[in-house]
């Protein structure tokens, strides 16, 4: 079983590099790196754009090289250059070649440091990966040396169907990484109505209601989970209340070494990665990396 | 002998222990402790002012009826009903102050069923919640009825074409059905189900929308003013005046909004009073300039059963439909707003009665998913749309009324009881003048009940005596309340 990671160009690299080691430091896992270059045009006599393609092939070289270089020396790991029709194409290739446990891939230069936002690549890999899929946040780093490894897994939890086999996904991605379990449920509560006439609190009694189911549902799971043949070392449950995501994102904490799963949607596909609406809002307002696992 | 004795006395204490449930009051501990959760809410910030308060009052009330209740209120009344909304106005007033009282008393938030379950005990309670259903649950349908006819006026305007009088109207008023008003009532509870909320920005915008659409109609109509309308100005004199004041009434509830926010206000004792007078004067007088530029405009004959009526003046007046369609395209954005929140309200309050156990569970079930009542809504929404969708409006506005009354009749009585069971109770505001403002306040109510019609006030008393049926029957036995207090006596008791 081996780690992809699908390297971005530019400044991201650094990002999803150190992601990537992490991951791999965690599991013992072997990490590929992988750049995708365009697919080559069909041969012709003409041999036109030999230069070019020589150029392309020389870019992609380099980039492996620059990854050589940044990548911590504790980490040992491959690199592969590959030509698709797509990158999304070529890394889901690559992976499926190297019987890859898992793709990690960098956010987008168009969000917000510190935060993970999807670029093309990224959209089009958790609509379809039948693999689980880590993301960076922009900038993402942690802590240099051998101790930088995952050490606890938070997983978004709905408590709604299908939820119990996502839990179960997730101890096992923990138990992988050596790191301990916390579910977290996310209510996004908005203000109150003002001029309903039933007070300015009328939506505490809502979620108060709902905290109790959610606190007996993540209970019952939690005990579920310690009865697994292999649990995480450790289990916790949270709530996150806020009034919007990132609020309620925010509200659990998180520090150095924390991971954050979300499951994939249950209108996608079986056994693949669909990120749904509310994932895909808990991802967009996560501070640490993202893995989204397939639908089980 | 001594038999008959033994009796009276065993049937003496089962009074007693009657009496004892119907007057159980739910500790405020308890109630700050469920609206708290441990969602880090529970701490409070004083923090709405006095022009915050005032817009709560001014968008809570605007807009709940005054589109289209002329066209009931005036043939009861003639040019008169000015006068009627004054004295409507003024008992909304009376009440509201006293409201307030209550609401402080009781140091968390919630509705007028609240402060009565924790002042009044579980039986007054029951009495303001029969109320409070009606109030809102039936407003929302009167106000989807009026919307429906202020979408039928756009449509006829912008497209000339009009949903069929089969589909636009109860079966009461010529029709099958009021389409439009059961879609208004649909996609309320959609966005209800998706969790909404109404901040402090959102309010200011929507009592603009509608003071913007209220001063277009007085100014362009006031073009149309002829004193020849206002000749026979009282033609159905004084009980014609209190007959559409009970109408009327309905148009001030939400005024109750601004004493609901009391935990909240800062300087409660000053900013309270004087943002209700400040809401009530704005709407008393938009009210008043807007029914006076009406029954100015046209002869008092032709307000019976026109619809749109706002709208309809205008063009009247103009001779042109634009105004029209603009006052249209103002009223039906004001009343979806009016519609949202009354829904709401509604829900809610069966939420906090189905915490207490006095309704069945399922009107506190939450969605894990959208983090709302869903079945809770989904119920009251099909309720609401059935009311909206076949009964016509004049019987909808008067019922809404009658409940409301009630309710504050009950409060004002509160008001009274309290400061003499526990007059030490620590009250963030005091009703100025007491005890004339309560008596006033009470007398007022049942004056304009008094004037309602008949079947009207018949189907209230059918309905408080359903309600009070359900309460002996079911929710006696499943108050959280009584539970907890068996659950002590028997500890008490040693026996489990």
């Amino acid at each position: 079983m081996s780690l992809v990671l699908g390297l971005p160009r530019g400044e991201r690299t650094t990002a999803a590099l150190n992601l990537a080691a992490q991951l791999a430091r965690s599991s013992g896992e072997d990490l590929v790196v992988c750049a995708v270059g365009p697919a080559t045009w069909p041969p012709s006599l003409a041999k036109v754009d030999a230069e070019y393609q020589e150029y392309l092939d020389q870019a992609i070289q380099q980039s492996l090289d620059a990854a050589k270089a940044t990548l911590p020396p504790d980490v040992s790991a491959s690199f592969v250059a590959v030509r698709a029709r797509s990158t999304p194409a070529g890394l889901l290739e690559v992976a499926d070649q190297q019987g890859a446990s898992m793709l990690v891939l960098g956010s987008s230069s168009a969000g917000g440091t510190g935060r993970v936002s999807l670029g093309s690549v990224a959209d089009h890999v958790l609509h379809s990966a039948p693999i689980p899929v880590a993301m960076a946040p922009r900038g993402y780093r942690c802590a240099p040396g051998p101790g930088a490894t995952v050490r606890r897994v938070t997983a978004g939890y709905g408590a709604t169907g299908g939820s119990e086999q996502f839990a179960v996904g997730a101890a096992g991605l923990a138990t992988r990484f050596n790191a301990t379990l916390r579910l977290a449920s996310f209510a996004v509560r908005p203000g109150p109505v003002l001029t309903a006439g039933v007070g300015l609190h009328a939506e505490d009694g809502v979620l108060g209601e709902w905290s109790r189911h959610i606190e007996r549902v993540q209970r019952d799971t939690l005990a579920h989970l310690a009865a697994l043949p292999a649990a995480p070392l450790a289990m916790e449950a949270v709530i996150g209340y806020g009034r919007d995501w990132q609020e309620s994102v925010e509200d659990v904490g998180w520090t150095d070494g924390d991971l954050l799963v979300v499951g994939s949607s249950a209108v996608g596909p079986l056994a693949r990665v669909f990120l749904g609406s509310r994932a895909s809002k808990i991802v967009r307002n996560s501070p640490v990396p993202v893995v989204v696992l397939p639908r089980s | 002998m001594a038999d008959v004795r033994a009796q009276l006395a065993r049937l003496r204490s089962r009074l007693r222990y009657l009496g004892a449930q119907l007057l159980r009051r739910k500790p405020v501990t308890a109630m700050a402790e469920e609206t708290g959760a441990d969602s880090g809410s529970g701490q409070l910030t004083r923090t709405i002012g006095l022009f915050q308060l005032s817009m709560i009052g001014i968008g809570g009330v605007i807009g709940t009826g005054i589109f289209f209740v002329l066209s009931q209120a005036v043939p009861m009344a003639g040019p008169a009903v000015v006068w009627s909304f004054v004295i409507a106005g003024v008992v909304a007033g009376l009440t509201a102050v006293c409201y307030a009282e209550l609401a402080s008393a009781v140091p968390v938030s919630g509705s007028s069923y609240s402060y009565a379950y924790a002042t009044l005990g579980e039986f007054a309670a029951m009495v303001v919640a029969a109320c409070l259903l009606l109030e809102y649950g039936v407003s929302t349908a009167a106000v989807a009825v009026g919307w429906s006819q202020y979408l039928n006026q756009l449509l006829e305007n912008l497209f000339g074409i009009q949903i069929p009088q089969a589909l636009s109207a109860a079966p009461d008023a010529g029709g099958w059905l009021n389409l439009p008003a059961v879609v208004l009532v649909g996609l309320c509870a959609l966005l209800l189900i998706r969790g909404t909320s109404e901040s402090a920005r959102v309010n200011a915008a929507m009592v603009v929308t509608k003071l913007c659409v209220l001063a277009l109609f007085i100014v362009i109509g006031v073009r149309g003013w002829n004193s020849d309308n206002l000749a026979h100005f009282a033609p159905y004199g004084v009980s014609g005046v209190y007959g559409a004041a009970g109408v009327i009434f309905f148009t001030f509830v939400g005024l109750d909004a601004v004493s609901t926010a009391g935990e909240e206000v800062k300087n409660p004792r000053r900013t309270m009073p004087l943002a209700i007078m400040i809401a009530l004067g704005t709407v008393i007088l938009v009210y008043v300039c807007v029914a006076l530029v009406a029954v100015a405009a046209q002869p008092a004959e032709k307000f019976k059963d026109q619809e749109a009526g706002l709208a309809a003046i205008l063009q009247d007046v103009v001779g042109a439909s634009w105004p029209g369609t603009v006052l249209a395209a103002g009223a039906i954005i004001s009343i979806f707003s009016v519609t949202l929140v009354v829904l709401y309200g509604q829900t809610r309050i069966l939420f906090a009665m189905s915490r207490d156990g006095l309704v069945p569970s399922v009107f506190r079930k939450v969605n894990p998913r959208t983090v709302t009542p869903v079945r809770n809504t989904v119920i009251v929404a099909v309720a609401v749309a059935v009311l909206a969708g076949l009964i016509p409006i004049d019987f909808l506005s008067e019922m809404t009324s009658i409940g409301t009354l009630v309710a504050f009749i009950v409060v004002s009585v509160g008001v009274i009881v309290l400061r003499r069971t526990a007059p030490d109770l620590p009250r963030g505001f005091r009703v100025p003048g007491y005890p004339l403002t309560p008596v006033l306040s009470v007398v007022g109510c049942i004056l304009i009940i008094t004037n309602l019609r008949p079947i009207t006030i018949v189907a209230f008393l059918v309905w408080t005596i359903a309600v009070l049926a359900w309460y002996f029957a079911w929710g006696m036995k499943h108050s959280e309340l009584g539970r907890a207090e068996r659950e002590r006596a028997s500890v008490e008791d040693g026996t489990p």
